[in-house]
């Protein structure tokens, strides 16, 4: 028995004991305050959505490193004709360009390097090369006409997490704990992973899960593959889970004895926060321990238990999504083909696809899909132009797709120009996609506000965003 | 620059008696809900009409003064009509009926407007006379007229004893031991404190930032600012030096130190980003960090249009920028970056271009004293060695003639490869009283195998047919060796010759010529010669000899001079290098000129016997040279060179090169007539403009700071803002006489933070009254203190200085203390392992640590420290069970919990005494009679699981470096660890109440 829970009941009577007199607004604040962390923080916006949510969290499988549209979802048969011969100048004239910036005079077309084909009964286009993905076609909405502020990966992905790229933002999984909360105690409300392989390693700033200028409690907390799942999750050597109880028992017994003298709602505060640390040293380690899966899940995922793969984190992403995680945020860092795109796409596709799929199809039999958001997409595309057999970052134009949570899956939204360089139709920005993830948790992101520096901050920044509203379900 | 009278904003209308103030009950209801499509920013602003000028709002008769029915401002926001209301429903803004009151009441008292507070110069108010001596109090004192509460009672001796100590050094009681303001503001420690609030401000951090977040050194740049609040350097000198330090005209190191605030910037080196884009970045986060830290304003707003609520415009963002385009830079650090056109760092003498722009070395005080006495030896012994004393010039003689005789001559000579110049190498030890030849010789001692290698002379050595090699040897009798080898290298080492037993492992058991047996030792206690012929050792004619050994086994041994013997007539010309050889030559032709005799006696220096002792001396200084130049920091510098063109960015975009080009300017609503028309402002005039006494926001938001440093909160809430959006003061008059005071002080910051610390005000209880607590939440009335927890900084301090681990040195590189391992796994560019330090570093203060910008230490982050990516005025106070995890299971804390835990067994027997030592150390009280009933049931429990598993006990007590103590019982230290990891743990050990 976890001697913990039963001063959690003590703790009321101890309030109630103290020197407070009933009913004063002090004591009401300091319950009120014990309640919201001995629980969990249940949001600003706790009873207060602006709408209906579809979602109740959300599984960003962020494919870091600029994922080729050309070689995953925007067919461009046009494009295939003119490879290798010079990119037309009516393109690029004046247009900004990363590591192609020396070559402007001599740009050339590059194909696509795979074969698309129809899958679904939506027969949409589609790379061959993700088969898996392929086959839930159906499922996924696709927006083929995304496009971007930032050339550059670190201030791309910022921008994709935070709206901004002025550093200090809120990352989106903050600004969603920061409005609704968690939906568990036991563990962190925003979860963060990694995994690599299938192209060069970009590297990958903390300051994309941080909660910026939010309190630090908000911000996602990274779980490892190697060494301790959380960082000081488990117990010092030497030190057992009922060596560890005592201590925390004492801990909390003295932290109470504290709060009889002493006048501070952070007292009670900090009891919870070691209580729930508590519980997270046995939650965490269990979270992660997929031996307990079925070898058939694991064969699905192509997950080999503590490999610390995409595939790993995919299977562990639904264990946190099936335990009340609100924003889950997995990192593929393997997308950045600046050579070799075509073998590229070939590694990286063994590393997501099968994985990436199994992790749909999963939570739609266990029915969760109907109220989990998936967002899979990078912080950027890539040129059609040629960099030697691969491509170069591109903010002109890319593509993502959407599942699950009121997404009406087998639609397509957008369309870039011939060549897959620029938006032709129904252009979605960053901003726009924060304002439609928002409307499917049942926000208005005009309304989701917080302030700092005398301003009202928003995810989706100071010009009007827009909800695609055609990929939509219930539109 | 000066200062505009500020007319518009100045005008006051406050005349009626009136009991509404513009300011405090009116400002904040139109800024919130009205400024933003009715208030400064153009381009925003709708039906031309505009709210923050008084003039504007009449003449759009939206506010008739004394005029309800008239004033349309009361029609809209009263408007039940969904097309009419104000503020429209699309803004999601609502007014309240009481704000809609107070603005009818406002209008009909006249709608008098005034100045923002913060944008009119301070006047010192007068010090209400209540009876109070600190004048601190009398204004807190006033706040509380007419309210039923009163100041509260002054916190107990303990709990203030331990305050100041925390608040003024962030260490504890135990460690600084006194209470003592004076002494206190005087220990080095205050810097540290300073720091730690600076540092944020500054945006200091150990790396890049961007992307690949590479190291580049800037500590000098930190411990500037921890000695500069030591030195209680005036603030606005301090300021001045940060920003324009460079620009002084004779600037010292200190002063280029300083100008690294200015650098210490996020940068880039991403392969394939645009030079123009990361500067455009770099500048813009300059005028933000810039008018955040010194001004607490927030011009950042104003990058992309006119600041919707202050009257800072975009042009005033922009010309604001164009004081930093001087500075020397790249946008990418990459290829595709270039610097500053024209710039050239040749031009600056000392500086470096390092991977990330101009850098300077910075020795320490100790360092820089250690580098020039290095320095001045080994000139005044440059200069003896160039002496030409009647001696020297005669030895000199001697020896060329001796040369010039052995030259082209038929008999066997003898030409030295070694003497006393050469000796010395390879760290030997010499003597001066029994040589050979020449000033010394080299003595090896051993009771076994020793053995020095050194290099022949200057150039390899080409021996003749019927060589013979010899060297020198004094054996002692007293301690003679037992076996002596000379060995040569050729091609290889395969060259040895031995006397004596054969002990020596080289080559042994051989019989050939890489272990040639010549015979006995020689005689002991005079000078003998070893002598071998080359061909015997395996070394024909045309052998290049490069290197020597000396090898011994046993004893002690003199060894000198070494040469050859040899029919070669060319020999001595052949052992020469080319310089002397040519000049030995025309000696000996009878024709030799000036300059030959010169590089004659210039090789002769670097042998002769006479100067053997200064070349050993000066090769000797020439390695500590090196040694301290190679260990000295460096920072990157501000240096300024030719500026770049600054435009104004349309809606902040880089690419579009369409605005006006613009020079540096101070927010025009802030100065003077604009541009003067002559020279071009620098950072020297931004920095006086800044520190200018008219400036009304500078000396306001450091002393609201410095207020926040001692409360947890300031006089006016908004640490980083204090424009429009940010908050009326609590105490108005209280800011303003102290920002004067500070101000008049000579911006002298220990005098404002004594001025603070000594009032009544702060030695409150922070242990509120429920009805205090009721009354007033925000503690806005200042009737009681805050508690605070620490920052992150000091709660790893306080753990390490209570257990006595922590080193408490200022300044120097960064620390590098335990850390999860993998934890920049996530890095790249080049991939990276964290070395924690091994040695003291490990417990270095928090202050110190290396600071990561993509991967901030994890205990810092989770206790709140700022990334320092940006300009941080206020951190934020959480609450989080990673602070817990982290206080429970970091190394850190753990060790410290273990050695704190050594010293209480190794001092009290029972662990009722030890919980008296620990609790005095941590908390500077006893325990209470249940806290030691609590503390002493858990140490039983822990006693019985650690007797039942003493292996875990090790496990416990071997976490960190602390090698674990031989004496104690390791159940019983164990146990008594738990009981102290409890104490670190506490609420009250990171709170100072």
């Amino acid at each position: 028995m976890n001697p913990l829970l039963a001063n959690c009941l003590n703790r009321r009577a101890f309030l109630q004991n103290s020197s407070y007199s009933v009913g004063s607004a002090a004591l009401l604040s300091l319950l009120g305050q014990e309640q919201a962390t001995a629980s969990q923080w249940r949001g600003t916006l706790a009873d207060k959505l602006h709408y209906p949510p579809k979602a109740k969290r959300i599984i960003h499988l962020c494919m870091a490193g600029g994922p080729s549209h050309l070689e995953t979802l925007d067919y461009k048969p046009e494009l295939a004709k003119l490879s290798g011969k010079g990119m037309p100048t009516s393109f690029t004239e004046g247009q900004q360009l990363a590591q192609l910036q020396g070559n402007r005079n001599k740009l050339k077309c590059l194909g696509p390097q795979h074969e698309f084909k129809r899958y679904g009964k939506c027969g949409r286009m589609m790379s061959s090369a993700f088969p898996n993905i392929g086959s839930i076609a159906d499922e996924i909405a696709v927006i083929n006409s995304m496009h971007t502020e930032q050339i550059n990966h670190d201030p791309a992905h910022t921008f994709m997490n935070t709206g901004s790229i002025i550093p200090g933002r809120p990352s989106m999984g903050s600004w969603l704990l920061y409005g609704l909360g968690a939906e568990t105690d036991e563990l962190p409300g925003y979860v963060v992973m990694t995994s690599s392989g299938g192209g060069q390693d970009q590297p990958i700033a903390s300051r994309q899960w941080h909660s910026g200028f939010l309190p630090s409690k908000f911000q996602g907390v990274q779980f490892n593959s190697k060494g301790d799942p959380v960082h000081y999750v488990n117990n010092p050597a030497g030190v057992t889970r009922a060596g560890q109880g005592e201590l925390l028992e004492t801990i909390n017994q003295m932290n109470r004895m504290l709060g009889y003298r002493q006048n501070d709602p952070e007292i009670a505060t900090r009891i919870a926060q070691y209580e729930m640390a508590f519980k997270m040293q046995t939650s965490v380690p269990g979270l992660m321990d997929v031996t307990e899966e079925p070898k058939k899940v694991l064969e699905e995922y192509g997950a080999t238990p503590g490999d610390g793969s995409f595939a790993s984190n995919c299977l562990l992403a639904r264990r946190l999504a099936e335990r009340g995680v609100r924003f889950i945020q997995l990192y593929h860092r393997g997308w950045d083909h600046h050579g070799g795109v075509k073998k590229g796409i070939e590694t990286v596709s063994r590393h997501v696809d099968k994985a990436t799929a199994a992790l749909v199809k999963d939570l739609k039999a266990r029915g969760m899909l109907e109220d989990t958001l998936i967002i899979w997409g990078g912080e950027f595309g890539r040129t059609p132009m040629a960099q030697g057999s691969g491509r170069d970052h591109h903010i002109q134009a890319f593509s993502l797709w959407m599942a699950g949570a009121g997404i009406k899956g087998g639609t397509t939204y957008g369309s870039t120009d011939e060549l897959g360089y620029a938006v032709a139709q129904d252009g979605v920005s960053v901003h726009d996609l924060h304002a439609t993830i928002l409307q499917q948790l049942g926000i208005d992101h005009h309304r989701f506000t917080h302030k700092f520096q005398g301003l009202d901050f928003k995810l989706t920044g100071v010009e009007s965003a827009k909800v695609v509203k055609k990929i939509l379900s219930n539109s | 620059m000066r200062f505009t009278s500020l007319i518009f904003l100045a005008t006051t209308f406050g005349a009626i008696a009136a009991p509404l103030s513009y300011n405090r009950d009116i400002r904040p209801i139109l800024s919130e809900n009205c400024f933003a499509c009715h208030g400064p920013d153009k381009a925003s602003r709708e039906a031309k009409l505009r709210l923050d000028i008084r003039e504007a709002a009449i003449e759009k008769e939206a506010i008739i003064p004394g005029d309800l029915k008239k004033s349309d401002l009361i029609f809209y926001i009263n408007s039940e009509d969904e097309d009419e209301i104000m503020p429209p429903p699309e803004s999601h803004k609502k007014l309240t009926q009481a704000q809609k009151d107070t603005l009818a009441e406002w209008i009909k008292q006249g709608a008098p407007y005034e100045a923002h507070w913060s944008f009119i110069p301070a006047v010192r108010p007068d010090v209400p006379a209540l009876g109070e001596k600190h004048p601190i109090d009398n204004f807190i004192k006033a706040g509380l007229k007419g309210n039923e509460h009163e100041m509260s009672q002054p916190a107990d001796k303990a709990t203030i004893d331990r305050r100041i100590s925390f608040d003024l050094t962030g260490l504890p009681l135990h460690l600084t031991g006194t209470s003592d303001p004076d002494k206190l503001l005087a220990s080095p420690h205050f810097g540290e404190r300073m720091a730690v609030f600076w540092l944020d401000l500054a945006r200091y951090a150990d790396t890049a930032g961007y992307h690949s977040d590479k190291v580049r050194d800037v500590t000098p740049y930190r411990d500037y600012v921890v000695n500069s609040f030591n030195k209680n350097k005036p603030y606005d000198q301090f300021v001045t030096e940060q920003l324009a330090g460079d620009l002084f005209k004779n600037p010292t190191l200190e002063n280029y130190v300083a100008s690294a605030f200015n650098r210490i910037n996020q940068v880039s080196e991403e392969g394939g980003i645009q030079d123009k884009e990361y500067i455009a970045k770099y500048y813009a986060e300059r005028v933000r960090t810039t008018s955040g830290a010194f001004l607490g304003a927030t011009m950042g707003c104003a990058e992309c249009h006119d600041h919707k609520f202050d009257p800072f415009t975009a042009k005033d963002f922009y010309s604001m920028q164009a004081f930093f385009s001087d500075i020397y830079e790249k946008g990418a650090y990459t290829g595709h970056g270039s610097y500053n056109k024209g710039a050239d760092i040749k031009n600056y003498p000392g500086f470096k271009l390092g991977k990330f722009g101009p850098t300077l070395n910075v020795p320490s005080p100790e360092q820089e004293k250690a580098l020039v006495k290095v320095q001045e030896e080994k000139r005044a012994l440059e200069a003896t060695t160039q002496k030409d004393s009647p001696e020297l010039l005669s030895a000199f003689n001697k020896w060329t003639n001796d040369l010039l005789g052995k030259i082209g001559s038929s008999k066997p000579q003898d030409v030295v490869i070694l003497e006393d110049a050469e000796l010395p190498l390879g760290g030997a030890k010499t003597v001066t009283n029994n040589v050979h030849s020449g000033s010394l010789a080299r003595i090896q001692k051993s009771s076994e195998l020793t053995q020095h290698i050194v290099d022949a002379n200057k150039k390899p050595v080409t021996l003749t047919e019927g060589d013979t090699l010899y060297t020198w040897v004094w054996l002692d009798p007293k301690n003679p060796p037992k076996q002596l080898m000379l060995q040569f290298h050729g091609k290889n080492w395969d060259h040895r010759a031995w006397w004596g037993e054969d002990l020596i492992p080289y080559g042994k058991g051989s019989k050939k010529a890489d272990h040639h047996k010549v015979g006995k030792l020689p005689a002991t206690g005079k000078w003998v010669r070893l002598e071998v012929p080359a061909k015997s050792v395996g070394l024909p004619a045309g052998t290049k000899i490069t290197q020597l050994a000396y090898t011994q086994f046993g004893g002690s041994v003199l060894w000198d001079q070494a040469g050859r013997h040899t029919n070669d007539s060319n020999a001595v010309l052949a052992g020469l290098s080319e310089k002397p050889r040519k000049a030995l030559l025309s000696v000996k032709k009878g024709k030799p000129t000036d300059q030959d005799r010169k590089e004659l006696l210039t090789h002769y220096r670097t042998i002769a016997p006479s100067l053997a002792l200064a070349r050993k001396k000066i090769a000797e200084l020439t390695k500590q040279e090196e040694l301290l130049k190679t260990s000295t920091r460096s920072t990157l510098v501000t240096l300024s060179t030719v500026p770049r063109t600054i435009k104004l960015l349309p809606r902040g975009d880089w690419t579009d090169d369409s605005g006006e080009v613009l020079l540096p300017a101070a927010p025009e609503f802030l100065s003077s007539e604009g541009q003067p028309s002559k020279e071009r402002l620098t950072r020297l005039d931004l920095a006086k403009w800044i520190t200018a006494r008219e400036n009304p926001l500078t000396a306001r938001a450091f002393t609201n700071r410095v207020w926040a440093l001692f409360f947890g909160t300031g006089l006016s809430r908004d640490l980083q803002d204090l424009g429009n959006q940010g908050q009326w003061p609590t105490h108005p008059e209280l800011l303003d006489w102290l920002s004067v005071e500070f101000v008049e002080s000579g911006w002298d910051v220990k005098h404002l933070v004594k001025l603070i610390i000594t009032s009544k005000t702060y030695r409150q209880s922070s242990n509120a009254s429920p009805q205090l607590m009721e009354a007033d939440p925000y503690n806005n009335l200042y009737a009681r203190q805050n508690p605070r927890r620490l920052p992150a900084e000091f709660i790893r301090d306080n753990a390490l200085a209570i257990s006595g681990l922590l080193k408490p040195q200022l300044g120097g590189a960064s620390a590098r203390p335990y850390q999860p391992a993998g934890y920049y796994a996530q890095l790249n560019f080049p991939k990276r392992k964290y070395q924690q330090h091994n040695d003291e570093n490990q417990y270095r203060r928090g202050l110190y640590m290396h600071w990561q910008r993509s991967f901030l230490h994890p205990m810092l982050a989770a206790f709140d420290a700022p990334a320092r990516e940006e300009c941080t005025a206020a951190r934020e106070s959480s609450n989080t069970p990673l602070q817990a995890l982290n206080q429970l299971n970091d190394p850190t804390f753990v060790e410290a919990a273990r050695v704190l835990a050594t010293d209480l067994v190794a001092k009290e027997k029972a662990i009722k005494p030890r919980l008296q030592v620990a609790f005095k150390r941590l908390l500077n009280r006893p325990p209470s009679g249940e806290e030691e009933t609590l503390l002493t049931e858990l140490f039983n429990k822990q006693l019985k699981r650690y007797k039942a598993t003493p292996d875990d006990a090790k496990k416990l007590l071997s976490i960190g470096l602390t090698p674990l103590p031989d004496k104690a019982d390791p159940v019983d230290l164990a146990a008594t660890t738990t009981v102290t990891r409890a104490l670190l743990n506490l609420q009250e050990t990171i709170t100072r109440y």
